[in-house]
């Protein structure tokens, strides 16, 4: 009787992937909305993008629901998960991830459903789209064999293309485009060095790739050590591409600027966490020989290098914009620098994958609620985007603004909020692996983090706006706001008892990567 | 026996480059999607020689067959001016840069795989059946099924992202069709059973 736990094992997915599927079905049978005037319904949508909403964000917490007694029971205690491996892995870390990329999913879904309601962008494939490439999300977070990586992959970024686009200016089209191609050429880096892999290994699962890693330079073994350097600098170049890591990184702000606000949220948060899951997957399953995964000899050092660019380029660039998702657009380039810096940290410290895990739980939580607050700024017709539109808004909505200063300064590190843990332990893992410099370097990059993220604050509250200048009035939207209100929820739990969680992500980043 | 494998591998891999060549530097679209015919062509006959059959028919009938029929319609649906011709442009500092670090990384990956005088990992003898239709199914519908149903969301999602991509920003109209032109229903009799027992209009006579 294996049959039903190796189901359970792949219910987070199954339940995503009929989730999706009844919701196109309910999509295409419904009947369009009537429109107010009875006939005109623009941007052929079906009308229906709040109910659309709340429907994939309820298949989603679902999933998560499912990732999380999969979680309670144990993926070690389920005799059918073990012959899912190598293609898809069920261990505590895939079912942590599970549950991060529904709740980040969710809640872009419910910020969805307020915005293209409000927007009249209306246009309900935006929603399959994204509880397609949640799956696809979700399948790369458990990915053990280079196939299943690269279909996942491209699951996850094909619906992100689409939903990128979903607007029809020429901004969007431009994001649209720029993302796709970079994208696609991204991918096509990966795939080539998978294929340099498995010619070099003769293995295309992680644990085999890494044993035959781990005989290079042994006498008798056949792996050509220059091939597989080729082929490693590959993959993992197309991996940074998809976290947005400097040099890798500059189709971010544009991509992030021109598509619809929710779209940039799951871009930023569930692409970008299911991405760090898989670079730990391939570092550390495939690339974890003692040389390879060494200071001396191995990644860590060009990787580290890569971090701090990250961190840098992201935070001085954020600093100079004037547009806030533009900003938010170039920290979360920086947030990926300090992750990198954890797995960096991850070669010598046993704690540097849960700091890393902590760190994209507190990230996801802390970006959903900025996107969140920054949709809930504007209205139809005047989208709040520049700092000019946030002038003053602190006096005449108090609640949305302390919201809006909530999430920033989680995202900038202060303490009592769940992104200072996240920091916190990224850089208690440099130190525990004798980076020093690093977590210096870190630490003078939050302070630069800082000025922008309180940039928004002064002009929140201390700011009039100018006289002529259109007033931005809030939207009203009541998933909006439960999906803000989930976001502060847990921002101010996890930064009041980080330890509540601390057990779980300890537990989830010592799984073995690969089997 | 072997020369002859490396000969056939040699004609192959030429055809393959040869074709991905055509394909970026010819200006034509036609001669584009013909290079790429002949690159995908190529690309089969490796698979014969890795002893994929199965695969290198797939390959044929898939991509030879119908993905690039589907490109020669794209272009002939355009016509042959749909392309712009853009003037290369001049050397900025970027490209150049650009250009060179290209150049230095790729160098660097030749001079890594170049000096040392080591085979590829030896694959060993395949086992009887290797590359047909039983090995492959039998993999992708056991060991592989959980990556195969991916690929049927990777599919549902590019189809449904076409749609929402190519799907027309519009105005749902309150009143039906205007009726179906009258040269039509005088010659070739009624075309919509709709108007079948309607007597012809005055735009009909006329």
């Amino acid at each position: 009787m294996t049959w039903w736990s190796t189901l359970f094992a792949v219910s987070p997915l199954v339940v995503v992937a009929l989730g999706a599927l009844l919701l196109m079905l309910a999509e295409a049978l419904g009947r369009p909305a009537p429109a107010a005037d009875g006939a005109v319904v623009t941007d052929v949508g079906s009308g229906r993008a709040g109910e659309l909403g709340i429907g994939s964000a309820v298949v989603l917490f679902a999933g998560g629901v499912f990732a999380l007694s999969l979680w309670m029971v144990g993926p070690e205690a389920l005799p059918g998960a073990e012959g899912l491996a190598p293609y898809f892995i069920v261990d505590r870390f895939s079912a942590f991830f599970g549950v991060m990329l529904c709740l980040g999913g969710g809640l872009s879904a419910l910020l969805g459903g307020g915005y293209l309601d409000e927007h009249g962008i209306d246009r309900s494939e935006f929603f399959p789209l994204l509880l397609w490439a949640t799956l696809g999300a979700m399948a790369l977070a458990g990915a053990g064999d280079l196939l299943t990586l690269f279909v996942a992959l491209e699951t996850m970024s094909i619906g992100v293309y689409a939903m990128v686009g979903l607007r029809r200016n020429g901004r969007a089209i431009e994001a649209a485009l720029k993302y796709f191609l970079l994208g696609g050429f991204a991918g096509a880096l990966t795939l080539f060095g998978a294929a340099l892999l498995y010619g070099a290994t003769g293995h295309t699962d992680l644990a085999g790739i890494g044993a035959s890693v781990g005989t290079i330079g042994q006498p008798g073994s056949t792996v050509p050590a220059g091939l597989v350097l080729v082929a490693m600098a590959l993959v993992v170049s197309g991996l940074l591409f998809k976290v947005a890591a400097v040099p890798f990184h500059m189709w971010t702000p544009d991509a992030y600027e021109g598509a619809p606000t929710p779209a940039t949220t799951f871009m930023a948060v569930a692409v970008k966490c299911a991405a760090f899951a898989i670079l730990l997957r391939v570092l550390f399953g495939a690339f974890a020989d003692e040389r390879v995964a060494s200071w001396g000899t191995g990644w860590p050092p060009v990787l580290a290098v890569l971090a701090v660019a990250t961190m840098t380029v992201g935070n001085l660039i954020a600093g100079r914009q004037e547009s806030v998702k533009r900003m938010l657009a170039y920290s979360s380039i920086a947030h990926a620098g300090y992750a990198l810096l954890g797995v960096v940290a991850a070669m010598r410290s046993g704690m540097g994958q849960a700091s890393v895990l902590f760190y994209l739980l507190a990230y996801t939580v802390s970006t959903v609620g900025a996107f969140g607050a920054l949709i809930l700024c504007g209205r139809r017709g005047a989208e709040a985007v520049s700092y000019e539109d946030l002038a003053g808004i602190g006096r005449r909505h108090p609640v949305v603004a302390l919201a809006f200063s909530l999430f920033l300064v989680s995202l900038a590190g202060i303490p009592a909020t769940a992104g200072f843990f996240g920091k916190l332990g990224v850089f208690l893992a440099a130190i525990d692996a004798e980076l020093y410099v690093l977590a210096v370097v870190g630490l003078l990059n939050s302070f630069l983090g800082a000025y922008y993220y309180l940039r928004v604050l002064v002009y929140m509250y201390m700011r009039e706006p100018s006289p002529n200048a259109p007033r931005a009035v809030p939207m009203r939207s009541g998933q909006v706001g439960v999906a803000i209100a989930v976001a502060a929820l847990l921002v101010v739990w996890w930064g009041l008892f980080p330890l509540s969680i601390g057990a779980d992500v300890t537990a989830a980043g010592s799984a073995p990567m690969a089997r | 026996m072997i020369l002859a494998g490396i000969v056939y591998f040699a004609v192959c891999a030429l055809v393959v480059l040869l074709g991905a060549v055509g394909v970026v530097a010819s200006r034509d679209p036609i001669r584009s999607a013909v290079s790429l015919l002949a690159s995908i062509l190529g690309v089969a006959g490796l698979y014969l020689k890795l002893s994929a059959e199965f695969l290198a028919a797939i390959q044929v009938i898939v991509y030879a067959g119908a993905v690039v029929v589907l490109f020669v319609f794209v272009i002939m649906l355009l016509g042959p001016d749909a392309g712009s011709r853009v003037e290369p442009s001049r050397a900025r500092p970027s490209r150049v840069v650009g250009a060179v670090v290209a150049a230095a990384v790729a160098l660097a990956a030749v001079l890594l795989l170049l000096p040392r005088d080591h085979g590829l990992t030896s694959f060993g003898e395949v086992p009887a059946g290797f590359g047909g239709i039983e090995a492959v199914g039998g993999h992708l519908f056991t060991r592989a099924l959980l990556p195969f149903e991916l690929a049927t969301a990777l599919l549902i999602a590019a189809v449904v992202g076409a749609i929402a991509l190519s799907r027309g920003r519009g105005v749902i109209p309150k009143a039906p069709p205007p009726p179906v032109n009258p040269t039509a229903r005088m010659f070739g009799g009624p075309v919509h059973p709709r108007d079948a027992g309607r007597p012809l209009g005055e735009e009909g006579m006329r």
